[in-house]
């Protein structure tokens, strides 16, 4: 894959907008201001960066609620996705799903559901229609090493493998399911292995390399797109924050956060660039400040957003209401 | 004592997506060291030391054998931090070393048993192919593996144990060893190491071979169809890519993958003469995975050496043993 120094620029920028958007959030959460649940991927800027990089307008992906980034690098307003995290009626959801449902719909990023697993079934819908219209689009689900253990993942990728659907799954592996370690939930070593049973390739890269995972997400959908079907990759990462924000994680030991921290993927992606002489630290220094503005901007947004009117309570819960639960 | 060194990571890159590569599964390899665990313990050997690794390819097989076969088989790890990354192979091969190993058994394709040979020093190899398209490991039942390792632990005369020192590629950035390989240097105009895995035949430019086999895939396979280079031979060779100048011949570059490759110059690569690279910028692609990146102004040379690791001619060792009556128990 040829990448330009613009492309990879924008990888960069795309990380570090994660992470800072990420860092924000966290800090709002913890200080109060921040309502309902928020769950974090610092630590994973190179799967959704890498993965997004590989999207058209036209494409679908449903990711989970770890995946802010993923709607940041589908070009979702960051000031809606954090209206949203607010609860604000300029949100993507009017402020009624919060982190857990924000969304981009006209962006292809669907919402997330209040369980993980049922996008690794809805994305083939999706899937199934841009085959049939031969638009060559794609269908991409993103979700955790946990949620491959639920039943939608095996139901998608057998009806994914026997449509040959342009469906890619999308497998963050990052070593624990809530809090669940990898080796008490799997017997099986390789999450990737389990394409094998369903007739389709399945890859397994470093996700915390930004260039690995754009050029193997971008083979996949390439393939997808020349009507090869679907595939499976496992990206090996690691969440720097617990499974939630105030998970104490008492599961997890701080050698072991330690030791993926210093496998950060910007930090890494950083040297290589700078290695290639296509940015100095000057660069990143600016690029860290113009994100820093965009994401002030943002919380300034939502702060200054009106809450959603009580008159508002029952609208969009069912289809064709209009202010009111039907009698 | 007997080493083993199982990489987990062998058998899952993205030639499964670029190429018809099938993945190769952690449990299959747990099958094979149980096999090679079981036919060591029924000759009596409990000096075995293993590399340790994240998917615990040891535990499980060790589990397995005692739940199964009711086999208590005794094998230690090698006291070792894991990086989780190609520097364990190599720093479990200079750990048996030290310790003394006899012979080392690997599960893994040519990356690995690259890395190893880093570290491995004189002890002879039993490279088993767990990886994708490789030239250096053979595919051969763990089994079969385990009894040339048995002989090579037991067969203390040396009667019957039989070795052959590989060749070697030697990369030099700057007039400095920085690397090497065991059968293919690859240059690529690539800018990034990326995925490791080669895929893409327009960015390579110049081909460094030890050995080159028409039963082969890969870069190696590339000489191999027009000049096979025997990997016991003298020579290496020396091949550039993509100019017009010379004749295209269509060789299986990947699993299921077969294309037309257009070869400019042709020599022979001599023991101990280095060649400079000609292409200004890129990354050395070694044994199939982009390793080495160089910039303008980088004076890149690979030159061949004859002083490799030694690897267990593994049937040229059973039959001698064999035929000296090394397995047979007289009553």
């Amino acid at each position: 894959m040829k990448l330009t120094d613009n492309d990879l620029i924008g990888l960069y920028r795309d990380m570090v907008y994660i992470r800072q958007f990420e860092t924000r959030v966290q800090e709002l959460f913890a200080a109060g201001v921040l309502p309902g649940f928020i769950h974090l991927g610092i630590g994973q800027e190179a799967c959704m960066a890498g993965t997004c990089f590989n999207l058209v307008d036209g494409d679908i992906i449903g990711a989970t609620h770890r995946e802010h980034g993923v709607l940041l690098c589908r070009g979702v307003d960051g000031k809606a996705i954090m209206a949203e995290l607010y609860g604000k009626v300029t949100g993507t959801c009017k402020g009624k799903g919060g982190s857990m449902h924000a969304c981009g719909l006209k962006q292809g990023a669907l919402g997330n559901n209040a369980i993980l697993g049922p996008a690794q079934t809805i994305v083939n819908g999706f899937a199934y229609a841009h085959k049939f219209r031969k638009n060559g689009k794609v269908a991409v689900t993103m979700f955790g090493d946990g949620a491959s253990n639920r039943g939608e993942f095996h139901e998608g990728l057998n009806f994914a493998s026997i449509w040959n659907l342009p469906s890619i799954y999308i497998i963050n592996n990052n070593g624990y399911a809530i809090s669940v370690p990898k080796s008490k939930q799997q017997k099986v070593e390789d999450l990737s292995a389990r394409a094998a049973g369903y007739g389709i390739p399945g890859v397994q890269i470093d996700g915390n390399d930004i260039i690995t995972v754009v050029e193997t997400v971008g083979e996949a959908v390439k393939r997808a797109r020349e009507g090869g079907g679907p595939s499976l990759i496992e990206l090996k990462t690691y969440r720097w924050r617990g499974h939630f924000e105030g998970d104490p994680t008492p599961y997890r030991t701080a050698e072991e956060l330690e030791s993926w921290k210093k496998k950060d993927p910007i930090a890494r992606f950083e040297k290589v660039l700078a290695d290639q002489g296509i940015a100095k630290q000057k660069d990143f220094d600016g690029i860290a400040a113009e994100v820093k503005t965009k994401v002030d901007e943002c919380q300034k947004f939502a702060e200054d957003s009106p809450w959603p009117p009580l008159s508002e309570i029952y609208t969009d819960i069912y289809y064709h209401e209009e202010g009111s639960v039907q009698q | 004592m007997i080493g083993i060194i199982a990489n987990p990571a062998s058998g899952k890159d993205i030639r499964r997506l670029v190429a018809q590569g099938t993945v190769f599964d952690n449990m299959e390899k747990v099958n094979i060291i149980q096999r090679i665990l079981v036919v060591l313990h029924n000759a009596g050997i409990k000096d075995i030391y293993m590399m340790p690794d994240s998917f615990r390819i040891l535990e499980s097989a060790v589990f397995a054998l005692a739940r199964n076969l009711r086999i208590d088989a005794e094998v230690s790890e090698i006291d070792m931090i894991c990086e989780n990354n190609q520097n364990d192979s190599a720093k479990a091969a200079e750990l048996l070393l030290e310790l003394g190993a006899n012979c080392i058994i690997t599960l893994g394709g040519d990356g690995t048993n690259r890395a190893v040979a880093k570290g491995c020093g004189d002890v002879p190899l039993i490279p088993l192919s767990t990886g994708t398209n490789n030239v250096f490991p053979k595919v051969i039942e763990g089994t079969v593996a385990g009894m040339a390792a048995v002989v090579a632990e037991l067969d203390t005369e040396r009667a019957f144990f039989r070795t052959r020192r590989c060749k070697r590629l030697c990369v030099y950035k700057n007039y400095e060893l920085v690397d090497m390989a065991l059968v293919d240097a690859a240059v690529t105009k690539d800018r990034f190491i990326g995925a490791r895995a080669l895929w893409d035949l327009d960015a390579i430019t110049e081909i460094f071979v030890t050995m080159a086999r028409a039963d082969s895939i890969g870069m190696s396979a590339i000489a191999g169809y027009f000049h096979p280079v025997p990997e016991n031979g003298p020579t290496g060779l020396y091949i550039e890519i993509g100019k017009r100048c010379g004749f295209s011949v269509r060789v299986p570059i990947a699993p299921g993958m077969v294309e037309e490759i257009s070869v400019g110059e042709v020599r022979e690569l001599l023991p101990g003469e280095r060649i400079k690279i000609a292409t200004p910028e890129g990354i050395i692609a070694l044994d199939g995975e982009r390793e080495v990146p160089f910039r303008k102004g980088d004076v890149m040379e690979i030159g061949l050496g004859h002083d490799g690791p030694f690897v267990v001619e593994v049937e040229q060792t059973l039959t001698s043993a064999a035929r000296g009556g090394f397995f047979v128990k007289r009553f």
